[in-house]
């Protein structure tokens, strides 16, 4: 899944908090820098990403910008009721580029997850692409 | 079109004015309380405004929070991460602008270092004869603090948009900034 876009995969933004026409949520998971997804004000901001099929996930890698603190839930499949919480980490702040963060979750399968950004450095953050790593 | 969110925080001393400021706005100069009830904890009023010449708005979550001193330590825990502020006191009470550096130190552990933008409002304009607060002077400590500086009568309903309005543009301008910026990075 590295490769190719996680659109392309036919994964889907299934929910996301915020809402700018010209940014929308797609754009996550575009496999594109320049596109990105950007919140509207107010903490927490979320978003789910919606795998085509339950998928072993080792890692997922963020590039974000602003973010100071994101949480990642799973569900282990479409008939789970309820997100399981999978990691959380602290991003530093940079400034004139963008935020890369690779994030380790074990391995374990996933039909969706969930990131929670719960605080940023700034009171707007955007993300620019997330893609997953079996 | 964008919709934007802002956690509006309305502070300042007890009985200046800030539930009557908030009702009026809200309620489109609808509602002013005549009888006084003191906030004893935290209400929170939700009111959109379109931002003139964009199709664009801001949803500002005001947090009126209680002015008492044996209550703010509780209502404080409700204040959360502001995004704006709009900090009130009496025109005819010197004391309570002198209380307003007070309240700007408080908003400031509440902040986390990040830039929020405020307005400061003199409410009760229209008891000219009683003012102890000279507009310069307002003018004058509201600009070294980086607010933004209002008048207002809630009770004649006076000016009582002009401070929301203000901030929502505020913000506004804030997230447009946000969005050149982050339009211009390069990747990781």
């Amino acid at each position: 899944m590295t490769e190719a876009s996680l659109s392309l995969l036919g994964a889907k933004v299934v929910v996301a908090t915020s809402s700018d026409e010209n940014h929308p949520p797609e754009n996550i998971i575009d496999g594109n820098t320049n596109t990105f997804w950007m919140s509207t004000g107010m903490f927490p901001q979320e978003f789910i990403i919606r795998l085509p099929e339950p998928t072993m996930v080792s890692a997922v890698t963020v590039d974000s910008y602003n973010v100071k603190h994101l949480k990642i839930e799973k569900k282990m499949s479409q008939n789970a009721s309820q997100f399981e919480f999978a990691t959380q980490k602290e991003f530093q702040n940079t400034e004139g580029h963008l935020q890369s963060n690779a994030i380790s979750l074990n391995g374990s399968s996933a039909t969706d997850l969930r990131f929670i950004i719960t605080t940023g450095h700034d009171h707007f953050v955007s993300v620019h692409r997330v893609t997953v790593q079996n | 079109m964008v919709k934007l969110r802002a956690r509006c925080l309305l502070l300042g001393d007890p009985a200046v004015g800030k539930s009557a400021l908030s009702h009026i706005f809200h309620s489109d100069g609808t509602l002013f309380q005549k009888n006084y009830s003191m906030t004893t904890g935290v209400e929170l009023l939700m009111k959109c405004v379109n931002i003139p010449e964009t199709n664009d708005s801001v949803e500002l979550y005001i947090i009126d929070s209680a002015g008492k001193e044996t209550l703010v330590e509780t209502c404080e825990k409700m204040w959360g991460e502001p995004s704006l502020l709009c900090l009130v006191f009496d025109l005819t009470s010197e004391h309570s602008f002198a209380n307003c550096s007070r309240w700007m130190e408080r908003v400031r552990v509440h902040c986390h270092g990040l830039h929020v933008p405020g307005v400061l409002v003199g409410n009760k304009s229209d008891l000219s004869t009683r003012r102890e607060v000279q507009a310069s002077m307002a003018q004058e400590w509201a600009q070294s603090q980086g607010l933004e500086y209002h008048e207002t009568s809630a009770k004649e309903m006076e000016n009582c948009d002009a401070p929301f309005l203000s901030l929502a543009r505020i913000f506004h301008s804030l997230y447009h900034e946000c969005r050149e910026t982050i339009q211009s990075l390069s990747p990781g």
